[in-house]
């Protein structure tokens, strides 16, 4: 008996506790431990929870910011032209006209172009006034600007000397608040002149790289201009180029047309594609550095852990050295600590990561913001880290404890 | 390994053993040589202080003597590392300790299996077999309850159901009555020897009380970290 008692002595196959026991026994465990778990899970409940509230936050005000540039094209070339700032600027001519068909020619990835021409002025319906911005512009506008109509028909090339006008989204509704229905075939009265109503626009939403929001405004015939201001001046021409390849090159292309048509004006062009670009990298390198700052509060909870399992290792070094007369092994014991910090850091990172969800619905909420979207890289990082930083910070005391004796572990202390 | 003296359950040879007081180190053992055949009950007394614990604990594999060689079952565990000594320790050897060293956190069920857990066994069965070890020791109707609520002789007799749950063939005791009235201790001693009768599990037992000393086959006097043999009175 005793030789075959020595053969199978060490023989470690199947040995030590099933995985089912090895989770169960930190979870009862932790149970027991109460208070003092529930502050090192409060740590690392507070890093998760800034790291996903913030995650999720810094996603929603990035796509907040983009819902608001969605408007413009991600074609769009806009050139700005002003007025340089060394006092000739009696001496400039004023340019009312440009032949955008000649821009097309000379700049063949542009397939379509607009001046701007923008005043503001009262204007009057059926007996109503309403201050607005009176735009000037040509028939191309509708396609730079992916312009949709409500009602009626765009201005066409043929319009250019008629005294027609479409209204913008807004117009139309301000006078409707009035009570006054707008329609194509009204006449509304502009400075001293009549106008026909042949369309109304639907709304386009915002655009902040244009000098004002086609929905505020009426639209009239470029050439119509000069009967609202004596001098109408071109201040921006929107051009779109599909082709993206060729986007950029094309820039100090239109810049230096437009210089050509308009000597001894300053010209430069922006392009809101890269503007947005800039924008989202701006807005995710602060996501980031939001996370950073809940990185560091992880950090502080996994001091928390530590705190804790030194702890729950001295005071349980008796239990440590019955566990090994048992039979527990080095690796067990470790295990045992180990799993007991990731339990606790785990609990912690769900329950944080549910706060931070909650707190950061209820900002992006409050803030008026469109409806929450969720960042999917939040829940994996976050609680991903808090599990890391409970293993990482359980690793120490659970080998010190696994590195005792029985003897050692069973004396009193 | 080398395998020699078959029917020796426990052997030491030449077993010297110091403890490390800051930098010198204080000798408790010295040359210390005997064996314990499979089956027999063996009583080690002696003065406190001189060395009872730490021969059980050389033979239990919870420490490892300085120097000099120590024979489990036929094996040599001298050299063997921390998980070979658990694996045999949760293999062959049943602990009672004077303070019980149940653990509070399980109730008594919890507590007879865990030495079955570390084997390997799944819980059902562990608890199933540890329900059986209760039994034997009369305390089947205590199972759910904590250690805190039980007596000191109901503690003992729970960890005597947890030294015997994994069928060892050694029993390993120290001052197992140290904490209980004489009746109770009486009755544990009773217990563990109708265990060495029954089933031939080898009983090392280290007792102050020379009536218990007595019940055993054998006694071994430890005195001044040397042992002698001690007739019975
Ligand atoms: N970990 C230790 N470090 C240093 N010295 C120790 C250690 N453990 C025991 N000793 C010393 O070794 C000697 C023997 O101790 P041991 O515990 O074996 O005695 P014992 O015979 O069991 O005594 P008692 O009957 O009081 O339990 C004592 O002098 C003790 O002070
Ligand atoms: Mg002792």
């Amino acid at each position: 008996m005793p030789r075959r008692a020595a053969i199978t002595l060490t023989s470690s196959h199947g040995y030590g506790p099933s995985w089912l026991h090895l989770v169960r026994e930190p979870v009862e465990n932790l149970r027991q431990l109460g208070r003092r778990a529930v502050l090192a899970l409060l740590g690392i409940a507070v890093g998760c929870m800034a790291v996903v509230a913030l995650l999720n936050i810094g996603h929603n005000a990035e796509r907040e910011a983009m819902n608001v540039f969605k408007g413009m094209g991600s074609d769009l070339l806009v050139a700005n032209v002003q007025i340089p700032g060394s006092g000739r600027s009696e001496a400039l001519p004023n340019v009312a006209t440009l032949d955008t068909a000649a821009l097309r020619q000379a700049i063949p990835d542009i397939t379509a172009a607009a001046p701007l021409i923008l005043t503001s002025s009262d204007a009057r319906l059926k007996g109503h006034a309403l201050s607005t911005t009176i735009l000037g512009s040509n028939a191309d506008l509708p396609g730079v600007l992916d312009l949709q109509l409500a009602q009626g028909r765009f201005l066409s090339q043929f319009d250019t000397h008629s005294t027609h006008a479409v209204l913008g989204a807004n117009v139309a509704a301000a006078w409707e608040n009035a009570g006054i229905h707008a329609q194509p075939g009204d006449r509304i009265q502009i400075g001293g002149y009549l106008f026909q109503v042949i369309g109304i626009l639907q709304p386009a939403g915002q655009n902040p790289l244009l000098p004002a929001p086609p929905d505020d405004a009426i639209l009239l015939p470029l050439e119509g201009m000069r009967r609202i201001i004596p001098s109408p001046q071109i201040t921006s021409v929107l051009a779109r180029n599909p082709n993206g390849a060729t986007l950029v090159q094309t820039s100090p292309a239109l810049q230096q047309w437009v210089e050509g048509r308009m000597p001894g004006y300053e010209v430069n062009v922006q392009i809101p594609r890269l503007l947005l670009e800039g924008m989202a990298k701006q807005s995710r390198l602060f996501s980031w550095l939001l996370a950073g700052l809940g990185s560091i509060a992880l950090l502080v909870g996994g001091i928390g852990v530590m705190n804790v399992m030194v702890m729950n290792v001295a005071e349980r070094r008796r239990e440590i050295g019955v566990r090994m007369a048992l039979g527990a092994r080095p690796r067990d014991i470790a295990r045992l600590f180990l799993l007991e910090a990731v339990v606790l850091a785990a609990t912690g990172a769900l329950a944080g990561a549910a706060v931070g969800l909650i707190m950061a619905w209820a900002f992006v909420h409050y803030s008026g913001w469109s409806a929450f979207s969720f960042s999917a890289a939040a829940l994996p990082l976050g609680i991903g880290s808090a599990i890391a930083t409970g293993l990482f910070f359980g690793l120490s005391p659970a080998m010190a404890a696994a590195r005792l004796t029985p003897v050692q572990a069973l004396r009193d202390a | 390994m080398q395998r020699v003296h078959d029917t020796d359950l426990i052997r030491l040879e030449n077993i010297t053993h110091a403890y490390a007081t800051g930098a010198s180190s204080q000798a408790v053992l010295y040359d210390v040589s005997f064996s314990v055949p499979t089956g027999q009950s063996c009583a080690i007394v002696g003065a406190s202080g001189s060395g009872k614990s730490t021969l059980l604990n050389l033979i239990g594999l919870l420490d490892e003597p300085t120097s000099g060689r120590v024979l489990l079952a036929g094996e040599d565990m001298t050299n063997a590392d921390a998980e070979s000594r658990a694996i045999a320790r949760n293999r062959i050897i049943g602990f009672v300790f004077q303070s019980f060293n149940l653990l509070p956190r399980l109730d008594a069920l919890d507590n007879v299996a865990l030495p079955l857990l570390y084997r390997g066994i799944p819980q059902p069965q562990a608890r199933q077999a540890a329900l059986t070890q209760l039994e034997r020791v009369g305390l089947s109707n205590r199972s759910h309850h904590r250690p805190a609520d039980m007596s000191g002789g109901q503690r003992q007799r729970v960890a005597i159901a947890r030294a015997l749950v994994g069928e060892p063939s050694l029993l390993l005791a120290d001052e197992p009555t140290g904490n209980l009235d004489s009746q109770t201790a009486q009755d544990i001693i009773g217990l563990l020897l109708s265990l060495n009768r029954e089933r031939g599990t080898t009983l090392v037992v280290v007792t102050h009380d020379t009536g218990i000393a007595d019940r055993m086959a054998r006694c071994i006097q430890v005195r001044d970290g040397r042992i002698e043999e001690a007739g019975h009175a």
